[in-house]
């Protein structure tokens, strides 16, 4: 028996609409964290209503540790899932909401508090254990909703935008803290988030959605610096994207100039997009007329703290770069590694890493 | 925060609800409470002894008991269901639950007597497929019957206040219950309903103390063959010589009939709500 949360050839369409989510094939690994993001609206949310149960596929089929529950209800499914709102009971106290979960299931009243305290215990909030959720600040109620998502050994852990009610502090304090409690109990988990930082600092593997398709799933790295296409990079960190034209063998033309770098896989003639991220981008005293070296006019310079953000006007495009240095740039250099060609169009399906 | 109000505005702004208050419940109370002390308490004492008067109150009481119920758990469903709605349809929803506040008693009496009475459209209709339109007509005219005609506006009055408390509740808390493991049943008994209770309380006694008050519908409908008391009122100022002292009496039982429903409404949701 494989120990997995997964998705085979599943679509499910929200009636009267077009809207829903299309051919979903993914698989999450015991232990595994898989982040899924996408712009609001994208389906990220619906593909995980459907693996809670909240939903039913109207094609395709859902398994967890091999077992098909397509059709079972959620409260048969038994995954935790952490809600935006978090969802708790405030009618209950913390240890309460906690022990919830083990009450449903007849576990007697010693037990299950004594199990719920050792719940909390693990995610600092020992102390806290008799107030109602409205006495708790966020970054606790969310500790909490995280203690009641796990303290009965659920096979996932679901969790639907869990830091997006958070100031931003405590958003990277506690996505450490998720990461920490989701590999100490070593369970699969879907994490639904529109922070694309937040799914690279913690994913083992990202998955893009857009209208309701999936398209790309790969590691935080694959990702950044090979995306499927245009969309992808331009959402996935900040990036530099200019048409071009494969004009020879290690050669492509585009609005700023030619830039040499590696043009496998594509005939001269080609229409591609060309992709720099802004930190390769390396600022030059002199301008040389070296290929790959590119001369302008500094249209914008903002300093960010731990870089300066710099925008270069060079023949008719522009160039983002991120650089440490505090000289003034006339000149950059755009070496060959650092440019990745895009397929020019997407299609709507979009392709498959 | 509320900022505070200099003593003599809030005064000024007290005074006319005060006036109103004085003159149309302290003064008729105050009169009501002599007319019946009048005969030195005889009044009272003769209720005590008058059977009419204890099936009155019989009938009062489970009228007051079994519409509000009944209309409870139509008036909650329909909360439910509203609270779950877009917004345009919800406000249009709720205008056509809230018009029948606006009519008299006797509007309803009547439509209800056009519809189900003994020539009635619906009565008529169910003779067709052989139902006895004397035991269909008839219905309306019973307790049974009066009881559905109160649960008319009744039901309003409930959703009216079910709803915004339904409003504030985040489902999410259902769909956080069914993932932890709850069916769907137990997840409205044990997350939804706690968290309610308070309005339902109130909601209850409120339409406790209108059923138990109403006359109009009943007196059209029924005329005085059921037995409650606010008929029984009616039939003492009214019909064969007026009998003012237990009527007065009468008046004061059903006062704080109401006002006891009230009170206790109010506070048992207090409480609730506190804990």
């Amino acid at each position: 028996m494989t120990r997995s949360l997964a998705y085979a050839g599943v679509s499910y369409r929200y009636p009267g609409s077009d809207a829903g989510i299309f051919d979903i094939d993914l698989e999450i690994a015991e232990g595994e964290l898989v982040a899924v993001i996408g712009a609001s609206g994208s389906g990220k949310t619906t593909l995980l209503k459907l693996l809670a149960g909240f939903a039913r596929p109207d094609r395709g089929t859902i398994r967890i540790n091999g077992e098909d529950v397509t059709g079972q209800m959620p409260e048969a499914r038994r995954l935790g899932v952490v809600f935006q709102s978090y969802a708790l009971f405030p009618h209950m106290s913390a240890l309460d909401n906690v022990a919830y979960p083990l009450k449903v299931r007849g576990i007697a009243r010693a037990e299950r508090r004594r199990q719920a305290a050792d719940a909390l215990a693990r995610v600092g909030l020992a102390e806290r254990s008799g107030h109602q959720p409205a006495m708790l600040s966020g970054g606790q109620q969310q500790r909490v909703a995280l203690a009641r998502a796990l303290v009965f050994r659920p096979h996932g852990l679901l969790l639907d935008e869990p830091l997006s009610a958070l100031d931003p502090g405590l958003r990277v304090e506690m996505r450490d803290e998720i990461l920490r409690v989701q590999r100490d109990a070593g369970i699969a988990t879907l994490l639904v988030t529109h922070d694309q930082e937040e799914a690279l600092s913690i994913a083992d593997r990202v998955c893009v959605m857009r209208q309701g398709r999936l398209i790309q799933v790969a590691t935080p790295h694959q990702l950044y610096d090979q995306p499927a296409d245009a969309e992808v990079a331009a959402f996935v960190g900040q990036s530099n994207l200019w048409p071009g034209t494969v004009a020879a063998a290690g050669r492509v033309a585009t609005a700023i100039g030619d830039i040499p770098c590696d043009t496998a896989g594509h005939a001269p003639g080609a229409a591609v997009t060309v992709l720099v991220r802004p930190e390769r981008v390396l600022p030059v005293g002199e301008a040389g007329a070296a290929p790959g070296v590119f001369a302008g006019r500094v249209v914008s310079d903002r300093f960010l703290g731990p870089v300066r953000r710099i925008d270069l006007a060079v023949g008719d495009g522009v160039v983002r770069l991120e650089t440490h240095s505090q000289e003034t740039v006339a000149a950059v250099r755009i070496p060959p590694a650092a440019v990745r060609l895009l397929p020019r169009e997407t299609a709507p399906t979009g392709g498959r890493t | 925060m509320t900022p505070r109000m200099p003593a003599p505005l809030l005064l000024a702004f007290l005074l006319p609800g005060a006036v109103v208050f004085a003159l149309f419940f302290l003064l008729p109370l105050t009169l009501i409470l002599a007319e019946a002390g009048s005969d030195g308490g005889a009044s009272f004492a003769g209720l005590l002894h008058d059977p009419v008067f204890w099936n009155g109150l019989a009938g009062s009481l489970l009228l007051g008991t079994v519409a509000p119920a009944f209309s409870l758990a139509v008036g909650f469903v329909l909360a439910m269901a509203l609270a779950r709605m877009t917004p345009r349809r919800r406000t249009a929803a709720l205008f056509a639950i809230s018009l029948p506040l606006t009519f008299s008693g006797l509007i309803v009496a009547y439509g209800f007597i056009l519809v189900l009475g003994r020539a009635g459209f619906v009565t008529q209709l169910l003779a067709m497929v052989g139902f006895d339109p004397a035991v269909v007509g008839g219905l309306i005219f019973s307790p049974a019957g009066l009881g559905l005609a109160y649960s008319y506006y009744l039901i309003p009055r409930v959703v009216l206040i079910v709803l915004p408390a339904l409003r504030n509740f985040d489902p999410a808390q259902l769909a956080a219950a069914r993932s932890l493991g709850a069916g769907a049943f137990r997840s409205v008994v044990e997350i939804l309903l706690p968290q309610i209770v308070p309005s339902l309380m109130a909601a209850y006694c409120l339409t406790a103390a209108v059923a138990i008050g109403a006359y109009g519908t009943a007196l059209a409908l029924v005329g005085t063959q059921v037995n409650i008391l606010p008929l029984l009122l009616y039939s003492k100022i009214s019909e064969t010589g007026t009998d003012l002292p237990s009527a007065a009496a009468i008046s004061i039982v059903l006062v704080a009939l109401c006002s006891l429903v009230i009170v206790l409404g109010e506070t048992l949701s207090a409480r609730t709500r506190r804990a």
